[in-house]
């Protein structure tokens, strides 16, 4: 056995070989984009101002962060520490969006989907507000709000609440009530019941809805920092567009996808492989 | 013997919301089960067995006729009156033993006392080993042995059973009625026990109550005079009084049968 086959059965043990095959796999459409993006700059299909090269945009992340005096500054947000700046504001919003609307959209969607008089209470406003997109709100918020934070903020949590307060309160009611009943004749409490059979019930479409809910906050985000904002990734590629420094439209636009990739690699699929997956709600593709 | 169980004069009908028509399922059912007994029920499908079973539950409300539980109205479920549901009533989303579990900690039962608790009824229905197995990891009739332990670990007065053994082979469910004969022996425990299967209602009888067509009414009692210790099913084809009896119920099953395809 030569060296180079021991080299590759060792990686194979040490990380699995279907996670290798999957992270192979999943990882060649990215490569003929970058391929072809590489060739881009050799042969000149496009000019630089409609796809500039991959070595500037490169470039420009450590452009953007020159200024940037050490780590105090960029937890401040500093405005000399602007790469940093744009994306912890972005990302924070985020995070507080999730943190507050997920679960009150959750735990009121189980309720409403529970209770006939709640959701006679809440499904019209549910619906009308869902009814208007998230974006839709943009104008009204900046009048109430002003640029800046509050105004995204406001566009995120209108996003994220209402898809999950849709969405638990129609899987709840796909959960079968033999269950419930199960739980009921054990001496159960309506808490329990929430708690031991709808919460976990509901998971599938809870997960479905944290994963639509922050792929359309974060576009609500972006379209919001855009128009309403002061800071953050939306603003960076909408000022860097206007003045044609296309390397950092694209930066932008390549962050926000690496962001949206992790938190779905980091968070929602382990979340559903211990979840759904594990407790056969759901199947994996062979 | 006190009865646990008193039902009196209930008749039940389904509404129909969009048809307009209510569905007439049981029509004054008067019966008692006494404390410590099992009984069987058998009937065509359709009859309302399962009406019945949800009503002693208390899972459905009813309106015409009674019934109650040591003499107490029946308005609601509770821990005194187990289930085991025609559809396996097992979560998904938590392991066997916190199935078996479940009903403890429902009750607050420490968590050691608990554990200790939960591993005999593991034993007692032969799943040792998948303790920590979800339920989609279970063949149909570990699941059904799953569900029974469930309901039988947060130790109910009354065990309350639609046809739990209806969607598993053969073999199992013989295996299946021989063990629940013997927790039957070992817990004493009032069970009343839904089948369609004329054996399966006369091996595991006290007595075997029969139900006519829709709308279900008592048709006849059926008493099987046989020591729960003689219940082996290797014994049971030469034993005249299980013959009797079981002929005598099939009987009447296909009278009620035919005249519900009539
Ligand atoms: N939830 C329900 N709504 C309307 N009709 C029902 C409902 N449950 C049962 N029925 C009707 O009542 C009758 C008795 O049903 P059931 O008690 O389930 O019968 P069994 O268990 O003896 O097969 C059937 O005709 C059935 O269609
Ligand atoms: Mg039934």
């Amino acid at each position: 056995m030569n060296i180079l086959q021991s080299i590759s059965i060792g990686v194979q043990r040490r990380f699995g070989r279907q996670r290798l095959r999957k992270i192979f796999l999943g990882s060649i459409p990215f490569a003929v984009i970058i391929f072809a993006w590489f060739m881009n700059g050799y042969m000149g299909w496009f000019p630089p101002v409609f796809i500039p090269p991959i070595g500037e945009v490169w470039a420009s992340f450590f452009l953007l962060q020159e200024d940037c005096p050490g780590i105090g500054a960029i937890v401040a947000l500093d405005q000399r520490c602007l790469m940093s700046t744009h994306i912890l504001s972005s990302l924070s919003r985020v995070i507080l969006a999730a943190v507050i609307g997920l679960p009150a959209g959750i735990a009121l969607g189980i309720v409403a989907g529970m209770s006939r008089p709640i959701s006679k209470f809440l499904e019209p406003i549910g619906i009308f507000a869902n009814s208007i997109s998230g974006i839709a709100w943009i104008p009204l918020a900046i009048v109430w709000f002003g640029v800046g934070w509050k105004t995204t903020l406001f566009i995120l949590l209108n996003t994220i609440f209402w898809l999950l307060f849709f969405n638990s309160m129609m899987c709840v009611r796909t959960v079968s009530r033999v269950y419930e009943q199960s739980v009921l004749t054990m001496g159960g409490s309506r808490w329990a019941v929430i708690r031991d059979v709808f919460l976990p019930g509901a998971m599938p479409s809870i997960i479905t809805g944290i994963r639509l809910a922050l792929g359309f906050g974060w576009r609500a985000l972006i379209a919001a920092e855009m128009v309403g904002g002061d800071s953050g990734l939306g603003f960076m590629i909408f000022s860097s567009a206007a003045e044609f420094r296309m390397e950092e439209v694209f930066l932008g636009v390549i962050i926000i996808s690496l962001i949206f990739l992790a938190t779905d690699r980091y968070l929602l699929a382990p979340l559903e492989k211990w979840t759904i997956l594990r407790w056969g709600l759901i199947w994996k593709p062979t | 013997m006190p009865a646990k169980l008193v039902v009196t004069d209930l008749t039940h009908h389904y509404p129909d919301e969009y048809t307009g028509e209510s569905v007439h399922a049981l029509e004054k059912i008067n019966l008692e089960v006494n404390e410590g007994e099992l009984v069987t029920v058998v009937g065509p499908s359709g009859c309302g067995k399962s009406t019945l079973l949800n009503i002693l539950a208390g899972l459905l409300p009813y309106r015409e006729g009674n019934a109650s539980m040591d003499g107490v109205k029946i308005q609601g479920p509770s821990s005194e009156r187990g289930v085991v549901f025609q559809e396996q009533a097992i979560l998904p989303w938590r392991s066997v033993a916190k199935n078996i579990g479940h009903g403890l900690e429902l009750k607050g039962v420490p968590r050691g006392e608990r554990e200790k608790r939960v591993s005999e009824f593991i034993k007692l229905v032969g799943l040792v080993g998948f303790e920590d197995k979800f339920p989609h990891e279970l063949s149909g009739g570990m699941k059904q042995r799953c569900a029974v332990a469930r309901t039988l670990c947060a130790d109910p007065a009354v065990m309350l059973m639609d046809e739990p053994f209806a969607a598993v082979d053969a073999q199992t469910r013989i295996t299946l009625q021989e063990e629940l004969n013997r927790i039957a022996i070992a817990t004493k425990k009032t069970i009343l026990f839904i089948t369609h299967s004329v054996d399966e209602a006369a091996f595991l009888g006290d007595r075997c109550f029969v139900f006519t067509a829709r709308p279900g009414r008592l048709r006849e009692i059926v008493n099987i005079d046989i020591p729960r210790e003689k219940r082996i099913w290797a014994d049971m084809n030469n034993d005249p009084r299980f013959i009797e009896a079981r002929d005598k119920i099939m009987r009447l099953v296909r009278e009620e049968v035919l005249v519900s395809n009539a």
